[in-house]
């Protein structure tokens, strides 16, 4: 229990960390007030503040009025005030659910995550899902008779999955299964739940290819050792069945390095998804955010990047609470 | 500090493994290795003498059409504006090869020292620059990228310095791994006892060490810095001027262009997945020659 709280407090404070750079960084780097007036923004008021100028907006110079609306922008979006109290209010507002409001298009933010969250999580989702329905039987293929024939072609083929870009992989199969063969659309189809999900068979495909190389490299490495342990040796002296020997006995506890791969993998995914949902022009939080830091939207920059930080960093915690229940030792720290 | 008495346990039983298996190939680089090698000085060489090559500028308008089929006259095609994909190959590999240069070098000079002092002096320090490598591991960093080059500017120097600011993480948190390996031993300690100044020890003793396993990641962190120029590409935020890998292949994935002129895209994607393969297989094979027990994540 201690362990787990221990846990649960550092990744607390790594998130803290990250969002509190990301805040400063979308509000130095970028000036959120031209981001809501526009051209506006960059009036000079240093001189009306001071007194020294009136209303000169007939002579289309700095107006007073102009000064006026970038006062109440100012005092509305709270950007008079030092950076770490915005950011402590902010932070306070999001632990209520409360992102703020799009500067773009006076939405609120929630409702844009709300939006497209769970199309990214269905992508997500399916390609953890075709990444581990590939790598498992894979590398159970492999184990089973290592350096043999299928082992070193599965190699080859591997180590050349991995040397694929995920862009150039998404434009591969979009090429071949899209434009070509037209087995399935070029672009996102939201008309039923079967389209939608056909559409994401192949950015999901893209994700989870690279993804099953991996895991199969170390799942293979891992069955070869347990397939040398005594239990293993006493299964096969009883006369098992060698497929029950392999999923039965050797899998559990070869899943170690999968699992800790797994979770950081998980969490790159999530930001990994943005450049695959460009490319096939998936609706998901990639293209929302993209747009919004072109457009300087920090609220919808920040919102999005807290949803991702806070996948990753408890997809991390999950896995470590995994290990505890795969391996006992683990939970003496 | 559970996390890593496990982690300890999955390393020694990976290394039992790779040991029965590896045997015969371990202390060898293999032909492998040097055909990596020699694809990577092709690729440098041609990058660096792209100038003086007898190949179009990288927006000169070939003679002939657009969209092109690979021919005699035009190795890899035309693209959509009737430039020769070639030329602009060899102009792009300059970009997109500087940039995982100068990634991979500015994540050496910040990544090292730092990982090695956290290493070194463990405790207070340790704790405040592991927290670091971890927060910089948290953040998507394709998001950490696009923040940054939105924000400033999108020359070929921000672009390539935001990766090299990703690349810090990885890159530190390997060398404190095998700081920690390296500190206990008993040259450091002969080197302590004769009063060498903590200093000397880790420049001396230590860096010759972790600069090995260093190198190794240094391959495949390039791998990494020219893929992720690539990503930026498709967001629309690499460099501005001129031909890049991540450009090319962006310019020719739209369905019409992929159905019409597929080398336009393919063409460079090819090379990349050569370039990538080879650095790959170069850092893996270095990684193993020298047996180094961390895993690079």
């Amino acid at each position: 229990m201690r362990y787990i709280l221990q846990r649960v407090g550092q990744l607390l404070m790594v998130l803290l960390a990250v969002t509190a750079i990301t805040f400063a960084s979308v509000n130095v780097l970028g000036d959120p007030l031209t981001n809501i007036l526009g051209p506006l923004a960059s009036v000079d008021c240093t001189d009306v503040d001071a007194g020294l100028i009136e209303d000169t907006s007939t002579r289309g110079g700095t107006s007073q009025g102009d000064c006026s609306i970038i006062a109440e922008t100012r005092a509305e979006f709270n950007l008079d005030d030092p950076l770490p109290q915005r950011y402590v209010a902010w932070l306070g507002n999001i632990s209520t659910g409360d992102f703020g409001t799009s500067f773009q298009n006076q939405l609120p933010v929630s409702t844009v995550i709300k939006n497209k969250l769970p199309v990214t999580l269905r992508l997500v989702g399916m390609g953890l899902f075709l990444s581990i329905a590939i790598s498992i039987p894979w590398a159970l293929l492999s184990a089973y008779r290592a350096n043999r024939a299928f082992d070193n072609a599965s190699t080859v083929v591997s180590f050349g999955l991995l040397a694929v870009p995920n862009f150039a992989m998404g434009v591969i199969l979009f090429y071949f299964f899209a434009v070509r063969w037209q087995i399935f659309p070029t672009r996102y189809d939201p008309s039923s739940v079967y389209s939608q999900v056909k559409s994401l068979v192949l950015p999901a495909l893209t994700l989870a290819l690279p993804l099953a190389a991996t895991y199969q490299r170390l799942l293979r490495t891992d069955l070869i050792t347990t397939l040398q342990e005594d239990f293993v040796h006493m299964a096969r002296a009883k006369g098992m069945p060698n497929r029950t020997i392999m999923v039965r006995h050797a899998l559990r506890p070869s899943m170690f390095s999968v699992l800790t791969v797994f979770g950081i993998n998980t969490g790159a995914l999530l930001g990994g998804t943005l450049v695959i949902e460009q490319i096939f022009s998936v609706p998901g939080m990639g293209g929302e955010i993209v747009k919004a830091i072109v457009r300087d939207d920090t609220p919808v920059v920040l919102g999005i990047v807290v949803i991702i930080v806070t996948g990753f960093v408890v997809v991390n915690l999950l896995v470590d609470l995994m290990y505890s229940i795969l391996d006992p030792r683990v939970r003496r720290g | 500090m559970a996390d890593d008495i496990s982690t300890e346990n999955t390393e020694v039983v990976l290394d039992e493994a790779e040991l029965e298996i590896d045997d015969a190939v371990k202390k060898k680089l293999g032909v492998g290795f040097w055909i990596a090698i020699t694809w990577l000085v092709l690729v440098v060489g041609l990058a660096l003498l792209a100038p003086v090559l007898p190949i179009d500028g990288q927006n000169d308008v070939a003679a002939g059409g657009r969209l092109e089929s690979p021919s005699m006259d035009h190795l890899f095609g035309t693209d959509g504006a009737g430039r020769d994909v070639f030329s602009r190959t060899i102009w792009g590999a300059r970009v997109s090869l500087s940039v995982g240069f100068i990634a991979i070098a500015s994540g050496l000079f910040v990544g090292g020292p730092l990982g090695i002092i956290a290493g070194f002096f463990r405790g207070k320090v340790d704790a405040v620059i592991s927290f670091v490598f971890l927060s910089l591991l948290s953040f998507p960093s394709l998001v950490l990228a696009l923040l940054i080059v939105n924000s400033l500017d999108r020359s070929l120097r921000i672009v390539a310095l935001v990766l090299g600011i990703l690349a810090i993480a990885p890159i530190g948190r390997l060398a404190r791994a095998n700081t920690i390996v390296f500190a206990e031993r008993e040259f450091v300690q002969a080197s302590r006892v004769i009063g060498a100044k903590n200093g000397r020890i880790m420049v001396r003793e230590l860096l010759p060490n972790v600069l090995i396993p260093m190198s190794a990641l240094a391959l495949l962190g390039m791998a990494v810095a020219i893929v992720a120029e690539g990503g930026l590409a498709f967001l629309g935020l690499s460099v501005k001027e001129g031909a890049t890998w991540g450009k090319m292949i962006l310019e020719g994935a739209d369905p019409r262009t992929l159905r019409t002129g597929t080398h336009v895209s393919m063409s460079p994607i090819m090379v990349l997945f050569f370039t990538v393969l080879a650095l790959n297989y170069a850092g893996d094979r270095v990684r193993s020659y020298f047996d180094v027990r961390e895993t690079a994540f």
